[in-house]
């Protein structure tokens, strides 16, 4: 049983990074829809950070730099929707650099990087810049909340009485924060095209929403329904996009169906204590990071325990 | 080793191809939590100078005879005895105001691995002479490794070089924390390991064949991403996986376990010799009746 050869379904890396690529055409286009052009820019200013290191890099170390590696394009895109639209060109350009400088080109590429590049660009740009990533104060003049975010409003203990119209805005992610993560409908058709191209990687999405639904059931930070204190906590900041797009990195994600369940549970779990405690409000790429580091080690337990319980069911089957 | 050594080739060792920090990986906790600052950085390199080269000529004049279990905490002694009156007369007899944080570092020198191992790897095995010029060209390469990043980090992390500001459009609050330090030691040594590998390659002991470059976009093809849990959704597919193992496990299944015998014990005849030659009598026979 234990050297059962497993049918393998391979998907190419350029076809993963260009299906990410597709699902956020969406988010990019919403995200323009409410902050105008001053989005498209700093998406632009993203990408071409992301791919101009990379070109540098590949220059440096003399090897071949070809178009056809869509994963820096990614890496752009995936940070600037999670900044905020007024944010300063050079902090999603700083952002992208680092992302592909540290974690993408020292080891050997997107297909071998133990930590997800978006994540580790993202969380630098929070710890460096953190006034200018979590300053929402672009265009709000429409918006639900005006310039305070979702996340902030929680961590301040506070609640919104949530009604059709309000639920309404904050599902399509008409509030103030991240220009690209808000819009939580967008999020499902991202998930339901995922479940379409790689219906394995969405079980540690499915790992992660529920460790977070779980947790925002049982520790509400707000004195509110339990109903409330889902959605809110699921629409604040970038936690569903980091669910959809950073977790099922393909190149951190566990092997087995299991591993992958319970690294997204684990993930989701450190998200949500890491807002109850920490200072920052955006959590999804601390934990994100935090949980790269662990999931050879989650494979490998379930691996050592999978192989115990074979082994114990062979042994009975001898004795009968 | 020879006295004729000189001191340029002893450097070009200890500082360059060996370098403690960069290549060595030694001393990485006072760089990383003390010398946030170019002045820190300063005062930390002069005490390891004083400090190592000091304990390295002690070691290497008075305890080459003393058994290796005395002379290992012998080494931390040492190294505290000359610390502590540098300390003493930096607070009393001098201005210099040492924070909270860069106190408690100070000491840790002296039991910083970095002394051990040059005492106990170089210093009792050679004359003084060459103990001082491996002790000096160890604590100099380290030294400006400190100081480099010292005044890397105080430049970006607080935009002053020295305790003077200095006008610069971006400051990234990150190079003064921990992360950004040791992200910044592995740029340095990924450099300073290019270049021995380049000006010294008889000393790079780990150098692979050169292999030409392939194109990226190749490379990057050849990852695929291992999707085992399709079969969750596939049922059928589990179900004709078993028959397929089943019928290549069955087709010569004693030549198998005959090899898979030969090739971890030997035959039992080849064991039952062995057992004898040694003059214990094993009987597999008898288990057989």
């Amino acid at each position: 049983m234990a050297n059962k050869p497993q049918k393998q379904n391979k998907v190419k890396a350029s076809q993963i990074f260009g299906d990410y690529i597709v699902m956020l055409i969406a988010p990019c286009i919403v995200s323009v829809m409410y902050y105008g052009t001053r989005a498209a820019w700093v998406v632009l200013v993203s990408i071409l950070s992301a791919v101009i290191c990379d070109m540098a890099a590949s220059l440096i170390l003399r090897k071949n730099f070809s178009f056809r590696d869509t994963s820096n394009v990614f890496i752009g895109v995936a940070i600037a929707m999670m900044m905020p639209a007024g944010v300063p060109f050079y902090v999603p350009a700083v952002a992208s650099a680092a992302a592909v400088l540290t974690a993408k080109i020292p080891f050997g590429g997107s297909h071998k990087a133990p930590f997800v590049p978006a994540a580790a660009g993202f969380a630098i740009a929070s710890v460096c810049f953190k006034e200018q990533v979590f300053n929402y104060t672009e265009s709000t003049a429409d918006k639900l909340l005006g310039a305070q975010s979702l996340g902030s409003l929680l961590a301040n203990g506070n609640s919104v009485q949530l009604n059709l119209g309000n639920t309404f805005d904050i599902l399509v992610g008409n509030i103030s924060g991240p220009m690209g993560t808000g819009c939580g409908i967008l999020m499902l058709v991202c998930c339901c095209y995922l479940f379409v191209r790689r219906k394995s990687a969405l079980l540690a999405t499915a790992g992660f929403i529920g460790a977070c639904v779980v947790y925002a059931m049982l520790f509400p930070r707000i004195n509110a329904s339990v109903f409330s204190s889902i959605v809110l906590e699921l629409s604040a900041g970038s936690l569903l996009f980091g669910a959809v797009f950073l977790i099922t990195d393909p190149a951190t994600l566990p092997k087995g169906g299991i591993s992958r369940v319970i690294y997204g549970a684990v993930c989701g779990i450190i998200c949500m204590m890491m807002r109850a405690v920490g200072t920052y409000e955006e959590t999804v790429c601390f934990a994100i990071l935090f949980t790269n580091g662990f999931s050879p080690v989650i494979e490998a337990v379930l691996n050592y325990f999978g192989s115990l319980s074979l082994t114990k069911g062979k042994g009975a089957l001898k004795n009968e | 080793m020879s006295n004729n050594i000189s001191f340029k080739d002893v450097f070009i060792k200890g500082a360059v191809i060996y370098n403690p920090v960069l290549i060595q990986l030694v001393g990485l906790c006072p760089v990383v939590a003390a010398s946030t600052t170019l002045a820190r950085a300063a005062i930390l390199s002069l005490i390891l100078c004083f400090e190592l080269t000091l304990t390295c000529v002690i070691a290497s004049a008075f305890l080459k005879k003393t058994p290796r279990w005395v002379r290992v905490p012998l080494y931390l002694i040492i190294g505290i005895a000359v610390i502590c009156p540098i300390l003493w007369f930096i607070e009393t007899q001098t201005l210099m105001n040492l924070s909270l944080g860069m106190k408690i570092y100070l000491p840790m020198i002296a039991v910083n691995s970095m002394t051990a191992v040059h005492c106990e790897q170089f210093a009792v095995k050679n004359s003084v002479k060459l103990s001082f010029y491996d002790a000096a060209a160890v604590s100099i390469g380290a030294s400006i490794i400190f100081v480099i990043v010292g005044a890397v980090r105080e430049l970006l992390g607080n935009s002053t070089l020295g305790g003077m500001p200095v006008n610069l459009p971006v400051t990234f609050k990150g190079m003064a924390l921990p992360f950004g330090c040791l992200i910044m030691l592995g740029f340095m040594a990924a450099g300073l390991k290019a270049y021995v590998s380049r000006r010294y390659p008889d000393f790079v002991e780990d150098r692979e064949p050169e292999v030409k470059p392939e194109p990226v976009a190749d490379a990057s093809d050849e990852m695929t991403e291992v999707e085992v849990f399709d079969e969750f959704w596939e049922e059928e597919a589990k179900e004709e996986a078993p028959e397929e193992i089943v019928e290549e496990n069955t087709q010569q299944p004693e030549e198998s376990e005959k090899k898979k015998e030969e090739h971890s014990f030997g035959s039992v005849e080849e064991i039952e010799e062995f057992f004898k030659s040694l003059g214990l009598d094993v009987g597999t026979k008898g288990d057989e009746q």
